[in-house]
């Protein structure tokens, strides 16, 4: 057999190369859920509520079941001997409700699954769901969860008539002290509005029962599959090692796939059920109703300041809309934005208060960012109000509180600790590269000429590289498993599961410096249970810094064999492994990394204490977060006669830490600010006082357009983590996150001089007109 | 939503008020209306075909009528529900002479639910002003004696 020599030289870590699952995602040959076909195959639909809070008098499924095609009906009754739908939090006080799979005797939410219809086709199924009768005795409902909290108000769930889900509380520092000392207290109301997650791909899952021998293999559109299969076998009563899950292509997901929800295990149910593979896809239209949705923020801010800018202390109440039920992260997304309140900034006094309001709507959990951008989007306004309230510069203000580059590691009041930066420096970049003071200039100019500019400035502080175990109900490690064929090329088995993030692009060049071989000698596959060796997934932007250390802590143990068996070949003792090749160091002797792999599986012989094989498996647990951070400038024109905001710069400047691949760390800045951006003007899930959802379709949603995203200009600091051996801390998020706050500054700013200090998202031009019409008071 | 308006028909009053209550008048002039058939004493069943938006579907529901001020006014009850979800109507109708004929002013709330409300809300109000109209005009169109 012949072997394949592997050489290289170049280092591919920090270069632009292009993603290599570009050409099976833009040829149409990836599969995703949508294109399984099994033999057999039967589809299921769901029977919805249109009713937000309604008892249910009755189900009358004989229509349905009598349908030529319809196999099976299954409401409430038949599954309530499975488990829950899943919540994996715990805080002290948190209420859980029972989240049955289907309805049993009340629906909570517009969208709330009632039965399910099984038929041979597709089309028949989707026409039965319209042959159940259900009969509903409509209750009241309560859908703003301000409101829900009123004495009075509707219970979402009878047994906790005050409708609080949980309640958390966490201070540092002495509150009323820096409140006492304060020259200036300045206070907003702010709200993140409840965003539709999504994703390109909707939800979708196929299931399909082995009798003979009692197996399930489950395709499902998820983040998380190893830890969808545990919560899907204890749901269903199932052994793991009998459940397979397979994440195929997933078309992203931004947290909202980081779930087991109640239609994935229903289809897994079924298909044990019917002896037959069932495939249920979500529609777009049921999308908006029963997937997740992000951020539902209300937030009152006090922030207290010496006369000089000097900031003292920061006192936050935190309303989260939670929904009715929670779903696997619920509760933690508040927790996470106490975590990052105090921002880049350096005061040390903060107090903040928690409650989650069961509402009766879709849940709430984890949308890009989940509960950072809140956060941030809270102290970057309110260091804006407090420039305001003082006269100051907002650069001024905020390079004067910034935590200095002396300080790192720094631990903040919340009990986390920054790990590295220099938040001066890249603010200081990002003013220069804008021209910042230039712009205030142009921006008197306009003001003269009776236009209103704005520019708006956001720095933001992130929590990257989830994280270290005991801050996470999944563990917080990430796996990797490193094998070098038989004939020299490489196998990478990432415990991560990408879904658009281009990881096996960032992992095929890790592993391609790491090892020295060619990058297409290396195939990185993931999301298959049966094929990887364990993973905690992808949500939080781990998948580089901790499923990308793992592989190389697998390959560095990986390498060690190889000089092992270079040694045995090259009959030498003092061997060093480099670039695809094994040298003996005293006769310059070599061996390819192909031939010693041939060798290390086919022998004949083998070196003493060592096993045949070249394959090595690392689990890497990270010590702490990793802390991005970044400077996002923007400026925007607000036309007074229609109240529309043109965005006319946007400039990103973000550190990452080290950088693998900068093309797609600009794809992860373009995409992220084209969401955060989506939040400051356009995008909000709304519900009517009925508790009906309005927002049920793109033509209500407004998602922003490619026409509706500005240019965006991208720069760089490199500040290394020191939390792992690549020195990346991630930029899944920051976009997201950096970019609602410095658009809707630049349109306060753009506003200012009319008195204007805070306006919530999103800046509707209707919003925006009657600002200006009024002179800036709403 | 709310709905209020009023229309003049070139009836007199209590011809008015009778035909408002006539189920094959009402049958023949409700756009969407496939049947309406007494059930009980003010309470009728009711088949309609409803299009909003992208979506369209039928309903069956209930009038009833309540709270008789003959000849002045009264209350009108409606409730149905289909593939695209739930509708719920409570209005109340009064009728005044006015110039010859008579004028019926209506004022009352329209709830919907489902996909309806998912998809439909910004056209319910042209929507539902449409059809009100499209009622009046066949309801006028139907009892007024041709012009000779």
């Amino acid at each position: 057999m012949e072997t394949t020599v592997t050489k290289k030289t170049e280092r591919l870590i920090g270069k632009p190369i292009r993603r290599r699952e570009d050409p099976r995602l833009i040829t149409g040959t990836a599969t995703y859920v949508e294109d399984i076909e099994l033999p057999g195959m039967h589809y299921a639909a769901v029977v919805r509520s249109p009713h937000p809070a309604a008892d249910i008098k009755g189900i009358d499924t004989g229509a349905a079941e009598q349908h030529p095609g319809v196999v099976a009906v299954y409401t409430g009754k038949d599954i309530d001997h499975l488990g829950a739908v899943p919540c994996g939090i715990s805080l002290p006080d948190l209420r859980i409700p029972h989240h049955h799979l289907l309805a049993q005797d009340r629906v909570y939410y517009v969208g709330h699954p009632v039965a399910v219809v099984v038929a041979n086709d597709r089309y028949i199924a989707a026409d039965a769901v319209d042959l159940v009768e259900v009969e509903y005795e409509p209750t009241d409902s309560v859908s703003e969860p301000e409101e829900a909290l009123e004495a009075g108000a509707p219970a979402v769930h009878a047994e906790w008539p005050d409708n609080v889900a949980f309640t958390h509380h966490q201070e540092g520092g002495d509150i009323e002290k820096a409140f006492a000392e304060a020259d200036v207290i300045v206070k907003e109301r702010i709200v993140s509005q409840r965003l539709a997650p999504s994703a390109m791909e909707p939800r979708g899952t196929v299931a399909s029962w082995n009798s003979g021998d009692e197996s399930l293999t489950v395709y499902s559109s998820t983040q998380i599959p190893h830890i969808l299969r545990t919560l899907m076998a204890g749901v269903l009563g199932l052994p793991e090692h009998k459940l397979r899950v397979i994440a195929p292509e997933v078309g992203g997901g931004f947290g909202s796939k980081c779930e087991l929800y109640p239609e994935e295990a229903l289809t897994a149910f079924i298909a044990m059920k019917i002896g037959k593979p069932v495939k249920w896809v979500l529609t777009r239209r049921d999308e908006f109703l029963a997937t997740i949705h992000g951020r539902g923020h209300i937030d009152y801010y006090e922030l207290a300041a010496k006369k000089d800018g000097t900031m003292l202390g920061l006192k936050v109440k935190i309303i989260q809309d939670v929904g009715s039920f929670h779903m696997l992260l619920t509760p933690a997304m508040p927790t996470l934005s106490v975590l990052m309140l105090p921002g880049l900034y350096r005061f040390k006094n903060v107090h903040a208060d928690v409650v989650g309001v069961f509402t009766h709507r879709m849940a709430t959990d984890l949308y890009r960012g989940a509960g950072r951008p809140e956060a941030t989007h809270g102290i970057e306004r309110m260091v804006e109000v407090l420039a305001a309230e003082l006269g100051m510069d907002p650069v001024e203000l905020r390079t004067k509180n910034f935590v200095p580059p002396s300080d790192f590691p720094y631990d903040t009041p919340m009990g986390v600790s920054y790990d590295s930066g220099n938040y001066a420096a890249i603010l200081e970049k990002a003013v220069q590269t804008v021209g910042y003071s230039q712009l205030r200039e142009e921006q008197q100019e306009a003001r003269r000429q009776g236009r209103l500019m704005g520019i708006g400035i956001a720095t933001y502080g992130e929590i990257c590289a989830f994280g270290p175990s005991p801050a996470l109900p999944t563990g917080g490690w990430e796996s990797a498993t490193v094998k070098i064929e038989p004939s020299g090329q490489v196998t990478v088995m990432t415990g991560v599961s990408p879904h658009g993030q281009g990881s096996q692009t960032t992992f095929s060049q890790i592993a391609a410096d790491e090892l020295g071989v060619d990058i297409d000698d290396i195939v990185v596959t993931h999301g298959d249970t049966s094929t990887v060796q364990h993973g905690v997934g992808t949500f939080g932007s781990r998948n580089t810094a901790v499923g990308g250390t793992a592989l190389v802590l697998a390959i560095r143990e990986l390498k060690e064999k190889i000089e092992t068996y270079g040694a045995m070949l090259l009959e030498s003792d003092d061997v060093s492994y480099a670039a695809g090749v094994c040298t003996c160091n005293k006769t310059g002797k070599t061996v390819t990394l192909g031939e010693i792999a041939m060798t290390s599986w086919t022998g004949p012989t083998y070196p003493a204490n060592t096993q045949p094989g070249l394959v090595a498996t690392n689990y890497w647990e990270p010590p702490n977060f990793a802390f991005p951070f970044g400077a996002h400038i923007v400026v925007s024109e607000v036309d007074r006669d229609t109240g529309e905001v043109a965005i006319q710069r946007y400039l990103a400047v973000d550190d990452c830490g080290k950088v693998i691949n900068p093309l797609l760390v600009d794809g992860q800045v373009h995409g992220g600010v084209a969401q955060g951006l989506g939040q400051a003007l356009y995008e909000q899930v709304v519900y009517d006082d009925t508790g009906q959802l309005v927002t049920g379709e793109y033509m209500d949603y407004a998602l922003p357009k490619a026409a509706m995203v500005p240019t965006i200009e991208t720069d760089r600091t490199e500040t290394p983590s020191p939390v792992n051996p690549l020195g990346v801390k991630g930029v899944g998020e920051a976009g997201t996150i950096a970019a609602s706050p410095a658009v809707v500054n630049s349109v306060v700013d753009a506003l200012s001089h009319l008195g204007v200090r805070h306006i919530d998202m999103p800046l509707t031009p209707e919003k925006i007109w009657k600002l200006v019409q009024q002179g800036g008071s709403a | 939503m709310k709905i209020s308006g009023s229309r003049l028909l070139d009836l007199d009053q209590e011809q008015c008020y009778r035909a408002l209550q006539d189920p094959s008048v009402l049958e023949r002039c409700m756009p969407g209306c496939r049947s309406l058939v007494r059930v009980g004493e003010d309470t009728y069943a009711m088949k309609m075909k409803m299009a909003l938006a992208s979506i369209s579907g039928l309903f069956d529901g209930k009038v009833r009528i309540a709270d008789r001020n003959f000849p002045h006014s009264f209350r009108l009850l409606v409730e149905g529900s289909g593939r695209i979800g739930f509708l719920k109507g409570d209005g109340l109708l009064q009728l005044t002479p006015e110039n010859g004929g008579t004028s019926v002013g209506y004022e009352g709330e329209v709830r919907v639910g489902g996909t309806i409300s998912a998809v439909g809300q910004r056209l319910m109000d042209t929507t539902s002003k449409m059809m009100i109209k499209r009622f009046f005009d066949k309801l006028a169109e139907s009892l007024t004696p041709p012009q000779q």
